[in-house]
């Protein structure tokens, strides 16, 4: 072990919320787990003078998401580690080797539990039932269904600020398709694998049947099955290994929202944000990177977010595929699996990313394991990215091949 | 015809939202330390992290920010695709979500954004009056 992380932090603070034990005997009505976390933050922040707006991490049991925009914050360090009773221990763990690493000066740990106040599932149930949050009030009445139906938003108002058009994102599906039919593993690899594999065209995309206006079912990803799974180990025992390893130069993460009422700018990500941050610990730039493995739930997903990691103009992330930069050949390769929008996307397509750029870079590849090959490309930098909820939170990773 | 669409639940947060709405009134929260309004109703201010929050009633009046127009939909939203979804900007600040009234769905380029548009509200249950927005004439 390298590090040596005792004495690194300190727990400056604690404090609860205002009413705790029965608050229906106490004050006559119930409390929500929000109104507990909320408490205890504002409480504990008075406490030791450290006002809320200088939390850089949050540490919560699933609640981080909502915390952070709760408060109006944008932290760098999200942790919402969920594994029971123990998990503010570990949240502790993890913000103290955040803080040795210098991720961050200042986490928060935070807890709210309605366990009696929401109690369900009888006596013991603990963690509080049922509670509706404020934001899930004020969405709940209007129409919206899934994914689809939010993204589209972001779309309208590209088109209306930069003057882009359906065609313009049209080219995004198109050219990732082209990389699904490079791909036997992925569903649109052909039409013997789904009847609406291989090659499209322009045309296909803009005029297959419309989901959320402008989004038209090629715009969207799939919903397939997959699993996946990375391991991550320290550089001694990644030269020692039979695989090649690929280092991990920079990382940083954001969030923007989590409710797309939130969001700043329907027009971008935070991406811009967690990008800087891994940019700057690799010591390069989006001009070094020579592939990218960008989220693309939605065509308009992709395009934003190439113009995020800095790798097009702003306003101009959907000419990397429409000048063929990112298709096979380019000089910037990007979705080289056929991404979410024509290999693979189970819900949560962040681990197909990082799978992929893996193989990309390690040259196994190349090497068939698994018994497939798919070398496509010599890249040995790519930046990874991404992008969960609705259009909300972003993890950028700037991996690098081994010399 | 009863109300056929998801009717919201309401949390014990929200109240005077609620109560404002039955009788026909947009309550928004301010805060009183930083004057600002926000969207949707907070335990503390996002701005300032204040928590002297209180509710005022609003001037019902905002613009388009941005829309879509829905053509997959369930239950009770699926008798009326296409329809379209908008963000509002509040003439009080922030931004709120509804399906838009008086606008051609099956024409979107004909939805102009920054386009004004005043509340209404729908009675959806006895406790219940929804708000959603319409495209109204500039004066």
């Amino acid at each position: 072990m390298a590090a040596n992380l005792s004495n690194a932090a300190a727990i400056v603070g604690a404090a609860e919320s205002n009413v705790i034990g029965y608050p229906m005997e106490l004050i006559g009505k119930r409390v929500t787990s929000l109104q507990h976390h909320i408490e205890a933050i504002k409480n504990v922040c008075d406490l030791t003078g450290i006002p809320v707006a200088d939390i850089q991490g949050i540490f919560s049991a699933g609640w981080s998401g909502e915390l952070a925009e709760h408060l109006g914050l944008r932290p760098r360090y999200l942790d919402t580690t969920m594994v029971g009773g123990c998990s503010f221990q570990i949240h502790v763990h993890h913000a103290l080797a955040a803080i040795h690493a210098g991720i961050i000066d200042i986490a928060l740990v935070s807890h709210g539990e309605a366990g009696w106040s929401y109690r369900g599932g009888g006596y013991g149930g603990g963690r509080g039932g049922a509670q509706v949050s404020p934001a899930t009030e004020m969405t709940a009445a209007y129409g919206i269904f899934g994914a689809p139906s939010q993204y589209a938003h972001a779309m309208v108002r590209h088109f209306h600020r930069f003057g882009t058009t359906a065609e313009d994102f049209a080219h995004i599906a198109v050219v990732t398709r082209q990389w699904a039919t490079l791909n036997p593993r992925a569903v649109m690899f052909d039409k013997k694998q789904s009847p609406f594999g291989g090659p499209i065209t322009l045309q296909d995309v803009t005029e297959a049947r419309l989901i959320a206006w402008p989004l038209t079912l090629y715009n969207c990803c799939l919903v397939t099955d997959h699993g996946g799974a990375v391991i991550v180990a320290r550089p001694e025992i990644a030269r020692s290994l039979r695989t090649n390893p690929v280092w991990i130069s920079g990382a940083g993460e954001s969030m923007g929202h989590q409710n797309m009422l939130e969001m700043e700018d329907f027009t971008a990500t935070s991406a811009s944000r967690s990008s800087a941050t891994a940019y700057k610990m690799a010591g390069l730039g989006p001009a070094d990177m020579e592939m990218a493995m960008i989220y693309d739930s939605f065509t308009i997903t992709a395009g934003i977010t190439a113009e995020m990691l800095g790798l097009a103009p702003r306003g101009k992330g959907y000419t990397l595929w429409k000048e063929g930069h990112a298709a096979p050949g380019g000089r910037l390769p990007i979705n080289t699996n056929g991404g979410g929008l024509s290999f693979n996307h189970s819900g949560m397509y962040g681990m197909q990313l990082l799978v992929e750029a893996y193989r990309q870079l390690s040259g196994t590849a190349e090497d068939g394991v698994n018994g497939i090959a798919g070398k496509q490309t010599n890249a040995r930098t790519c930046v990874v990215n991404g992008t969960g909820g609705t259009l909300s939170t972003t993890g950028t990773l700037v991996l690098t091949a081994d010399s | 015809m009863a109300y056929d669409k998801p009717i919201p639940p309401q949390g014990q947060h929200t109240q005077p939202f609620w109560e404002g709405a039955k009788a026909g009134k947009l309550m928004l929260p301010r805060c009183t330390d930083c004057n600002r309004t926000h969207w949707y109703p907070r335990l503390i201010c996002p701005f300032c992290h204040s928590a002297a929050l209180e509710w005022v009633q609003a001037s019902g009046e905002g613009r388009i920010h941005t829309y879509a127009v829905q053509h997959r939909a369930f239950g009770g939203w699926q008798q009326e695709v296409p329809y379209v979804t908008a963000f509002i900007d509040l003439a009080e600040g922030d931004r709120m979500l509804t399906v838009l009234r008086g606008v051609d769905a099956t024409r979107p380029e004909s939805i102009k954004i920054g386009a004004l548009v005043r509340v209404e509200f729908e009675q959806a249950n006895e406790d219940t009056h929804i708000p959603f927005w319409r495209v109204a004439e500039e004066q």
